[in-house]
């Protein structure tokens, strides 16, 4: 059960990896959403013993090598997050999907707010309306999402 | 005793969210100070290059899907649109010997150092994937085995695109010129005044810097390569200045340039050697 709590969730991670790094046009570019973030928090919504603090530090330092950042700047938004869905999770998983995606603004809130705090400590220029639009759209693709991530986990983590 | 097991679980959590936040902040402090990611993804490259071509794939099928889907007319018609450009360049490029020596001939007169122009160019097709929105970096194709070094000039047709930030063994990192922290030296082309160009990681602008309240500058005006910088070489555009905002309450000049380069829809660039 845990072996394959393991496996499939490193695959769908890869698999939003990848995603997160189809080419898009210009224009919508500054407004993707965190895709692996809302992955890593699915699953550590349902497995919050399993998935939690380690996934996140690896999986983030993993995006800063792909994406040319510094390294652990994905890391710490994404260990920080994670912890904040590691203590919240017996309330967020009681709401309703619909109910969930306002939790998930509180839980995604401090990791746009870190973002462009340590955008602003490592002088990287950034625009505040694109992470604003950004967070927006991520939690318009949170009920999609979930319902994906949910049929996948009911379907090969029993 | 499952309150205790929770306590201790709790207090677990905890010291891991400390390790990893300290861990990582010490990461990101040491990575900007030595930059020795580039390090790490040297020993990865054999990993993340697949990883790039992966994403790059369905990008790169719609392309030859629709290259294979065009009708033979529009083939045709493009070809001889291509052959009318070639008949035309080729006629402006038979001025160039002469214009050069010309301009061997003037600058012994000024007594000024010949630099000669590179002479080498190649093609390094793009891996086009979607990297961090805050940094202007494109990625290419070509790697260690076609003596890349740091540094070297990337052009496209119309203008300067950047230069090769780092290489590995099957991909390299060119920084555009639009990134924030990239500046290099231009040369107003109608007064021959020296400008500092620094992007702004915007790829529709360039701002320029330090330039005084009465300086000569017009709307309109070119930009060119210096070759100053040791860098890049000189004569190469850059871009044409678009915005100039007078404001006697500053200490300079507010002066934005617009790249001629297509920064974000190439699909192939150049080399220089």
């Amino acid at each position: 059960m845990v072996s394959k709590v393991h496996f499939v969730s490193i695959l769908t991670l890869l698999i939003s990896i990848i995603i997160n790094l189809f080419p898009l046009p210009e224009l919508v570019t500054p407004y993707k959403p965190p895709l692996l973030m809302l992955v890593l928090i699915y699953w550590s919504l349902a497995f919050p013993k399993i998935i939690n603090l380690t996934y996140a530090f690896v999986f983030g330092i993993i995006m800063d090598v792909l994406l040319l950042m510094p390294l652990g700047y994905n890391a710490f938004l994404y260990t920080i997050t994670i912890y904040l869905i590691i203590k919240l999770y017996p309330q967020i998983r009681l709401h309703s999907v619909r109910n969930q995606i306002f939790s998930l603004l509180i839980i995604l809130f401090p990791y746009f707010i870190m973002s462009t705090f340590t955008n602003n400590m490592l002088n990287i220029s950034y625009d505040i309306l694109e992470v604003l639009i950004s967070m927006i759209i991520s939690i318009l693709i949170w009920p999609l999402l979930f319902s994906v991530l949910r049929f996948i986990r009911l379907k090969y983590i029993a | 005793m499952s309150s205790e097991l929770h306590f201790r679980n709790e207090r677990f959590i905890i010291t891991k969210l400390l390790f990893f936040s300290f861990l990582s902040i010490f990461f990101l402090f040491a990575d900007i100070n030595l930059k020795y990611s580039n390090e790490v993804r040297k020993k990865f490259s054999h990993v993340i290059q697949p990883i790039y071509s992966l994403a790059a794939l369905p990008l790169g099928t719609y392309n030859s899907i629709s290259t294979y889907l065009t009708s033979r007319n529009n083939l045709i018609l493009k070809k001889k649109e291509l052959e009318k450009k070639v008949l035309i360049q080729s006629g402006i490029i038979q001025k160039i010997p002469s214009l050069q020596e010309e301009n061997k001939r003037l600058k012994k007169l000024l007594y000024s150092a010949n630099n000669s122009s590179s002479s080498k160019i190649q093609m390094a097709e793009l891996i086009r994937v979607n990297l961090n929105p805050f940094h202007n970096k494109i990625i290419i194709n070509e790697g260690r085995n076609k003596n890349l070094f740091i540094g070297q000039t990337v052009i496209d047709s119309v203008g300067i695109l950047g230069q090769v930030s780092e290489i590995n063994n099957d991909f390299s990192v060119v920084t555009l010129i639009t990134d924030p922290d990239h500046a290099l030296l231009g040369i107003n082309a109608r007064t021959n005044k020296r400008i500092i160009i620094s992007g702004i990681g915007d790829n529709r602008k360039l701002i320029a810097k330090y330039i005084p309240l009465n300086e000569d500058i017009q709307e309109g005006d070119i930009i060119i390569t210096s070759g100053l910088d040791n860098v890049f070489p000189e004569g190469y555009l850059i871009g044409q200045v678009s915005i100039i905002n007078r404001k006697e309450s500053n200490d300079f000049l507010n002066v934005f340039v617009t790249p001629s380069s297509s920064l974000s829809s190439n699909r192939e660039v150049m080399l220089l050697w």
